[in-house]
């Protein structure tokens, strides 16, 4: 698998499939008529529910009213990226999206490898099984349910704050969401409790599928447990890891809607606040679907951003690629 | 190609043309469809209906409601006579604003709804039946408003989509609450203090400071003071300067006219604003203030207030005494002093002050609308004057007949002790009361004359329900209701444009003044906590200035002094005519 990723592995495979090329011919597209009728369905699938939507778009230089539609409403241009970008609030935002999304991408990857590990090397089935059914479950709790959760143990009189003050670590109880430099931790907290073991299982499908006769051979060779995740384990999954990293990256800007909704307050704001609430706030809210429409553009252009960088940087490690 | 092939094709094939066919823009534009010409119908009138001939009609409220239960006694009662049912839903977890935003984005209309400060979204997007013929087709909706009052209604198209629901007098006024603003406390202080006379900011936390340190009970959780910032509900830290410098609740402004002509001031920048900050600064710093007070959530609030630790709040009557009331009567709470009593402060001693609102206060910016997926208007509108008719507005506040209430020999409704307290519990108002709580309603006295039109405005029943620390307290102060221990708008009248928040709650983004009223929102919901909580209130608060002053509130400033002028002209021109 390690082979095939390296770089002039990669080389060598384009190369042949160049040479492997067919012609185009009547007798080849009867033949595999079966597939295209099927590519077919998926290309007009994916135009009208990712294509069309994107017409759309037109609102973000419209001043859009619902009552002219898309069609009859005035063309303003490129003001209301103007106002978006003169709005200090608006890159509080971005800040907040981007922060958040990159603690939250870096902790749960690493945490979901770790965890898919740690749960591997646990030879006996029935604690494994138990473990890993325990630690998927919260993934399947809505986001409400979560922050109910978190408010109640962060409260006043919630369990953090006893157990602080029992141990004697405070005197008076600590209110953790009136802190703006906590919001963050909060935040990937609950994500990384939520969604580790959830993400880890494909991790472990992943390892999973490396040949046993490897481990084998290793012990013969007298590797311990450390030397076979270090030299089996880890290199088996790299690819893998890699294509998540990618396809991942392209949603750090998804930093997430519903926990920040739930938690922020007047007093935090300014760090609490990411670009789809904004999108809530200015666009939906206040009737200006126009604003809306354009940092949703904003945060559409900077996330292919982020994911031709990934790959392009994927690609000049010689690593595992989306495209 | 076996036939396995095909079908699978098919299949997906179907599923692409479901999935399209799922998206194309419903064709809403039902309306005017049924509209007049049609006298003898007979399914708008009150009559007995079949199960078979009653439509199920669905109503959005934009503020968080309790929903009923499906089979609720008295909706089915009303159902079979007006042919009616309607399924409500309220606002659940987000603000008014994004829901009616999301309900427009969608297009999946309610028949009725009352969108809050989100009606002028709706008007702007076609989405509502103008009332204009329907007004002048059904008596009891034409009751509701004079001519005109029913004119303020009119949108810029000289049309009238909403009618606001509430503060409607029918004869003699019956108020007995204080439904308004005000700092309450709690009777058992009051009472423990030997009822002394609170007419300052000052003197109302001295007083939670001395029961505080006594603490004559020895609760544990005992919170003197908390205090609401929870979205639009910050209007309890928000609002007090307006009414501790003597004015009205025009909501989002001061109208002063003590010049002769009346102007707009704003009453976040005052040094009435200033110090009753920096006293809230002063009493968080004694630890007066619930330290909770700037994250918690209306629930929160509400189940501190209920638990009976809360000595006293700035607040609405209707944001809190509903639900809290009910499970002290619930709880035996009020027999212990813990119901809430209205003190009308000011900031300085002996200045007039009108924390309530006698009479009728018209708010124009909201109120119940029907839409376009309401594909039967006439027997909407029917609806609504039905629910006005006598007999079902007795059903729908009231109750039941000889089941919620009695009548006695007089014609007089009274209840028992045990009617008043299973109108109080949850349990029971699910299952078996209907108020249709935000349709358009009365106050006031019923048409038999004798009656109040809602069980709480009747005086006997009033009083028969009342707590005895709250009668005590009332008896302490010589006064007779909750009005009378606070100052009110009865003594000064108050201006035609009353009250200004009617215009400033349906600003939006598409003039400068309303980006700034937004910005403004943001910046005192962010800042107004953080200068109470601040450690050095003067540098806090200079910063909150120079942050206030970037939002530009000069242009919120002029829209509303616009408007302002606009009223008091179009009222002269009224009154020529």
């Amino acid at each position: 698998m390690s082979r095939l990723g390296s770089a002039s592995g990669y080389r060598r495979r384009k190369r042949q499939q160049e040479n492997m090329r067919k012609e185009i011919t009547w007798k080849e597209i009867k033949y595999q008529k079966t597939l295209i009728i099927w590519a077919i369905l998926f290309v007009i699938y994916g135009f009208i529910f990712y294509y069309l939507p994107l017409g759309g778009w037109l609102m973000a230089f419209q001043n859009y009213k619902a009552k002219t539609g898309l069609f009859g409403s005035e063309f303003v241009g490129l003001s209301k990226f103007k106002w978006l970008f003169n709005d200090e609030s608006f890159w509080n935002t971005v800040r907040n999206t981007l922060g958040m999304g990159i603690i939250n991408l870096v902790t749960s990857f690493i945490m979901a490898i770790v965890f898919a590990i740690l749960l591997n090397e646990v030879k006996s089935t029935g604690p494994k099984k138990v473990v890993q059914t325990i630690s998927y479950l919260p993934h399947f709790l809505s986001w409400i349910v979560v922050t109910g959760i978190l408010q109640d143990a962060l409260s006043s009189t919630g369990i953090i704050n006893e157990v602080l003050m029992k141990v004697g670590i405070l005197d008076q109880p600590f209110n953790f969401f009136l802190q703006p430099k906590l919001f963050w931790p909060i935040v990937a907290f609950a994500n990384l409790w939520k969604e580790t073991g959830w993400n880890a299982i494909i991790y472990l499908a992943a390892i999973t599928a490396i040949d046993p006769e490897l481990y084998e051979a290793a012990e013969i060779d007298g590797a311990g447990r450390w030397q076979k995740i270090k030299n089996i384990t880890l290199p088996g999954i790299k690819s893998t890891i890699m294509i998540l990293l990618l396809m991942n990256a392209g949603n750090v800007l998804n930093a997430g809607f519903e926990l920040q909704y739930l938690l922020e307050n007047g007093a935090i704001v300014d760090w609490s606040r990411t670009i789809d609430i904004y999108v809530l706030k200015w666009g939906v809210s206040q009737n200006d679907f126009s604003l809306g429409t354009a940092a949703g553009i904003f945060k559409s252009v900077v996330s292919i951003g982020i994911i031709v960088v990934a790959n392009e940087l994927a690609k000049r490690t010689g690593e595992e690629r989306l495209f | 190609m076996n036939f396995k092939r095909v079908v699978s094709v098919l299949c997906a094939a179907t599923m692409v043309a479901a999935a399209v066919s799922g998206c194309t823009p419903k064709n809403g534009n039902g309306a005017g469809a049924g509209a007049g010409g049609d006298a003898d119908r007979d399914d708008l009138v009150i009559r007995d209906y079949a199960d078979d001939e009653i439509v199920d009609w669905t109503f959005f409220g934009g503020m968080p409601g309790a929903e009923i239960n499906d089979g609720n006694e008295v909706q089915e009662i009303i159902a079979h006579k007006t042919g009616v049912r309607v399924k409500e839903t309220w606002l659940t977890g987000q603000t008014v604003e994004e829901a009616v935003g999301a309900i427009i984005a969608s297009e999946d209309y309610p028949v009725f709804i009352d969108g809050g400060d989100g009606m002028q979204m709706l008007y702007e997007a076609d989405a509502l039946i103008p009332w204009d013929e329907y007004i002048e087709k059904y008596p009891n909706i034409k009751e509701l408003y004079s001519p005109a009052e029913w004119d303020k209604f009119r949108q810029a198209d000289g049309h009238i989509y909403w009618c606001n629901q509430f503060t409607n007098t029918y004869g003699e006024s019956k108020q007995t609450t204080h439904n308004d603003e005000a700092f309450w406390v709690q009777a058992r202080v009051l009472e423990w203090a030997g009822y002394p006379t609170i007419e300052t900011l000052d003197d109302y936390f001295k007083l939670l400071e001395d029961y505080a340190a006594a603490n004559p009970d020895g609760e544990e959780g005992l919170i003197p003071y908390t205090m609401l910032c929870e979205d639009w509900r910050y209007f309890c830290i928000e609002n007090a300067p307006q009414f501790l410098d003597g004015y009205p609740n025009d909501g989002s402004v001061i109208v002063d006219s003590s010049s002769g002509k009346p102007t707009i001031v704003d009453y976040n920048t005052t040094d009435t604003a200033k110090r009753y900050f920096a006293k809230l600064n002063e009493e968080y710093g004694k630890k007066m203030i619930d330290p909770e007070f700037a994250t918690q959530t209306y629930d929160q609030y509400i189940a501190k207030l209920s638990n009976g630790n809360v000595l006293g709040m700035c607040d609405q009557w209707w944001d809190f005494a509903f639900t809290v009331n009910d499970v002290f009567k619930q709880t035996g709470l009020d027999k212990k002093g813990c119901n809430y009593i209205p003190l009308g402060l000011t900031i300085d001693k002996g200045m007039d002050q009108m924390w309530h609102t006698y009479g009728d206060t018209q708010n124009v910016a909201s109120g119940l609308g029907v839409t376009i997926a309401c594909d039967d208007p006439d027997r909407a509108f029917a609806f609504i004057n039905n629910l006005l008719d006598q007999d079902i507005h007795n059903l729908r506040f009231w109750g039941e007949k000889d089941v919620d209430y009695l009548v006695d020999d007089q014609g007089l409704f009274y209840r028992t002790d045990d009617m008043r307290n299973k109108a109080s519990d949850t349990e029971y108002k699910a299952s078996h009361l209907c108020k249709y709580s935000y349709f358009p309603q009365w106050g006031g006295t019923s048409r038999d004359g004798i009656n109040a039109m809602m069980p709480e405005e009747q005086t006997s029943d009033f009083f028969a329900g009342l707590a005895q620390p709250v009668i005590d307290c009332f008896e302490a102060y010589g006064a007779s209701t909750y009005p009378d221990m606070i100052g009110s708008t009865k003594d000064k009248e108050v201006g035609v444009w009353f009250p200004m928040y009617s215009y400033s709650n349906n600003m939006n983004t598409s003039t400068p003044g309303g980006t700034a009223w937004q910005k403004m929102g943001e910046c005192k919901h962010k800042y107004l906590p953080q200068i109470v909580m601040a450690s050095d209130f003067e540098s806090a608060w200079s910063e909150y200035m120079t942050a206030y002053e970037a939002c530009d509130p000069q242009s919120f400033l002029d829209e509303m002094q616009e408007e302002l002028d606009r009223r008091i002209k179009a009222a002269a021109e009224a009154e020529a005519e």
